[in-house]
């Protein structure tokens, strides 16, 4: 069989009807630029969605005593030594911090509100949000900061400002409760509300002091890169027997189902646009077939086997869909690199946030996602093709021939 | 005596048009020798073009046996009988049949592509093939872009490139005015004495059979006649 023959035939069809093709390169390349465009949309939803689900004082893997989510108090903590370190290469980190997180009660002249209480080193906070967000006033020092710094949202409900006290009401490690006063040192602006509600930060040591405990009650360790989570995870389990060692998407459940939606949504769109899409191709190949059946006729009567004839209609259709996708992809990069600043949705930052993400929603483009697009696009152009090729195939060339 | 090239035994084929059977061939015996140039003639419904598509394997006889070459083509399937016009037999069809987006050359060199000839070997063998009906100035026109008598002579260059042992020929002329049939008769008389080519050709056309070593008739799906030329 030749090949070259297929081919040559194949193109001067196509070129054969010069407009029609034309229209569908056209449709197949909107398609395909739009899917692809979206597509880095999705990626960006998706790794803001992991960024934000990380950062949010969760870290990649975290350790806890096992039973510390159940009943988040004091007395679920564990004792670090002073020199401790993770038990992993440090170039696979990007940082840890080890804090006591337990709820609280906040009270203000005017209000009362539940709070998480996080006691932190100042230092080592550069792998969660709160070494991003900006803060009006100042940030904590160190670790035997015994100031307060809150969320701007917390301060607004709480009717009060930098520079007031407040009061905070927890269970130290018998079990009592104990009562300081902190003077607000700060008020930090997350992108949404939800975390400026929730965690009011002190320095570590000074909780410490405050709850008669030397524990913490977590580390939490941000690595370099996703992909190695797994390996680390595993060495971590080795290293803390009798403390629970949990990923990101196990303290955030929500937020992994997100990213694997994310996934799947990617696939989804893709067969939506292009199923769609396939059917327009379907027909062009049909149309093309039923006006050629007396040349085909021809073309079997003079020796042409059936599989040359079938052959040539799927490589007609790849052809097409192989022009379409190339411009597709072309049109996709261009979409993406006109939003590549990202787009600004800080309008809807409180729904943004409660679906896990941020308020600049970043498009992210990844090569892998270009060339599933790709070749998936071809696959469905040879499955478009079967039924014309088929119909190609049934031509009886004396029937044919007849018309 | 020469080789035979066809031989028919009691062939017959009876088409269904709606509920009537129509007996396009009623037990026909026929053979053709190498080197002959043989026209099948006969009123419309004689049954010379289902005689002509039975012996080019492009239609199946209900009872009988074809032979074409020594191989019997009952015993075929499909794909052997495709390979078998491919290999043995030219066609050249009353509406030319060119393929449309082909050059000329590329129109001939098609069926050598078909048969696996190497590059080289396949744009030389077309060249001759062309040259050889002067056509060699129109190798790189398309089939839109030549006269009928033209395009019938690409086509029978498509048909003789192969080397084929039997050239079958349905109403070749009749779309052609009487010059440019009485040059294409003339081409095909030429191919039978020089290069001794066996030739069956379908027509009514009187001037047709004038050109031909044996005109064989048909009526009712029998042959009537068969009359080898003085």
């Amino acid at each position: 069989m030749s090949f070259k023959l297929l081919w040559q035939l194949s193109v001067r069809n196509i070129l054969r009807h010069k407009r029609r093709n034309a229209m569908l390169f056209a449709a197949i390349a909107v398609a395909v630029a739009g899917v692809s465009g979206v597509n880095t949309l999705i990626r960006g939803m998706q790794f803001d969605m992991l960024d934000s689900a990380v950062k949010n004082l969760t870290g990649h893997i975290k350790i806890h005593a096992p039973d510390y989510r159940d009943d988040p108090n004091i007395n679920k903590g564990f004792p670090l030594e002073q020199d401790f370190a993770p038990p992993v290469d440090p170039a696979e980190v990007m940082g840890w911090a080890a804090r006591i997180r337990i709820p609280a009660v906040i009270m203000s002249e005017r209000e009362t509100r539940g709070v998480q209480i996080v006691g932190v080193d100042p230092s080592s906070e550069h792998i969660s949000f709160l070494g991003e967000v900006p803060i009006e006033g100042q940030n904590l020092t160190d670790s035997a900061d015994g100031r307060i710094l809150i969320g701007k949202e917390l301060a607004v409900q709480l009717e009060t400002k930098i520079g007031r006290r407040i009061v905070i009401i927890t269970q130290g490690i018998d079990g009592k409760n104990r009562e300081k006063g902190y003077r607000i040192v700060g008020t930090y602006d997350a992108e949404g509300t939800g975390l400026e509600k929730i965690y009011v930060f002190t320095g570590l040591s000074s909780l410490q002091d405050l709850l008669d405990s030397t524990d913490v009650t977590e580390v939490s360790i941000r690595l370099n890169s996703e992909p190695t989570m797994l390996s680390i995870k595993d060495m971590l389990i080795g290293a803390f027997n009798d403390l629970a060692v949990l990923d990101w998407q196990e303290l955030e459940p929500q937020a992994a189902a997100m990213f694997i939606f994310a996934d799947g949504a990617i696939y989804i769109w893709f067969v939506l646009m292009m199923s769609a899409l396939t059917f327009g191709l379907v027909n062009t190949l049909i149309t093309s077939v039923m006006e050629r059946v007396r040349e085909l006729g021809m073309v079997r009567a003079l020796g042409m086997s059936k599989s040359m004839v079938l052959v040539q209609v799927v490589v007609e259709s790849t052809i097409i869909m192989a022009i379409g996708v190339a411009f597709g992809l072309l049109g996709g990069y261009l979409i993406y690199l006109s939003i590549a600043d990202g787009i600004d949705l800080t309008s809807f930052a409180d729904g943004m946030e409660m679906a896990g993400m941020s308020s600049i929603m970043t498009p992210v483009l990844q090569w892998s996602d270009f060339f599933l697009v790709a070749y998936m696009s071809l696959i469905l152009g040879v499955v478009a093709s079967i039924y014309p090729a088929w119909r190609a195939v049934k031509v009886k060339p004396l029937d044919a021939m007849r018309r | 005596m020469s080789e035979v090239v066809v031989q028919c035994d009691q062939v017959t084929r009876t088409y269904q048009q709606e509920l009537v059977p129509v007996h396009a061939l009623r037990g026909v015996d026929f053979k053709v020798h190498s080197g002959e140039f043989v026209s099948l003639s006969g009123p419309s419904g004689s049954g010379k073009s289902t005689l002509l598509n039975v012996i080019g394997g492009l239609d199946r006889p209900d009872s009988g046996e074809v032979t074409i070459d020594g191989v019997g083509l009952s015993g075929l399937s499909e794909a052997k009988l495709t390979e078998l016009r491919l290999m043995k037999i030219g066609f050249v069809f009353q509406a030319y049949n060119l393929i449309p987006v082909l050059s000329a050359h590329e129109n001939v060199e098609f069926i050598l592509q078909l048969q696996g000839v190497t590059a080289g070997e396949r744009r030389d063998r077309a060249a001759h093939a062309l040259e050889s009906l002067g056509l060699a100035d129109m190798q790189h026109r398309q089939p839109g872009e030549l006269s009928g008598g033209q395009q019938q002579r690409v086509a029978i260059a498509r048909a003789i490139v192969t080397n084929p042992v039997l050239l079958l020929a349905d109403e070749p002329t009749a779309n052609l005015d009487s010059q440019t049939t009485e040059e294409l008769l003339a081409l095909l008389q030429s191919l039978n004495e020089k290069e001794k080519m066996t030739i069956v050709t379908a027509t009514h056309d009187p001037m047709v059979m004038g050109y031909t070593t044996r005109q064989v008739h048909l009526r009712d799906g029998s042959i009537e006649q068969d009359a080898v030329a003085a």
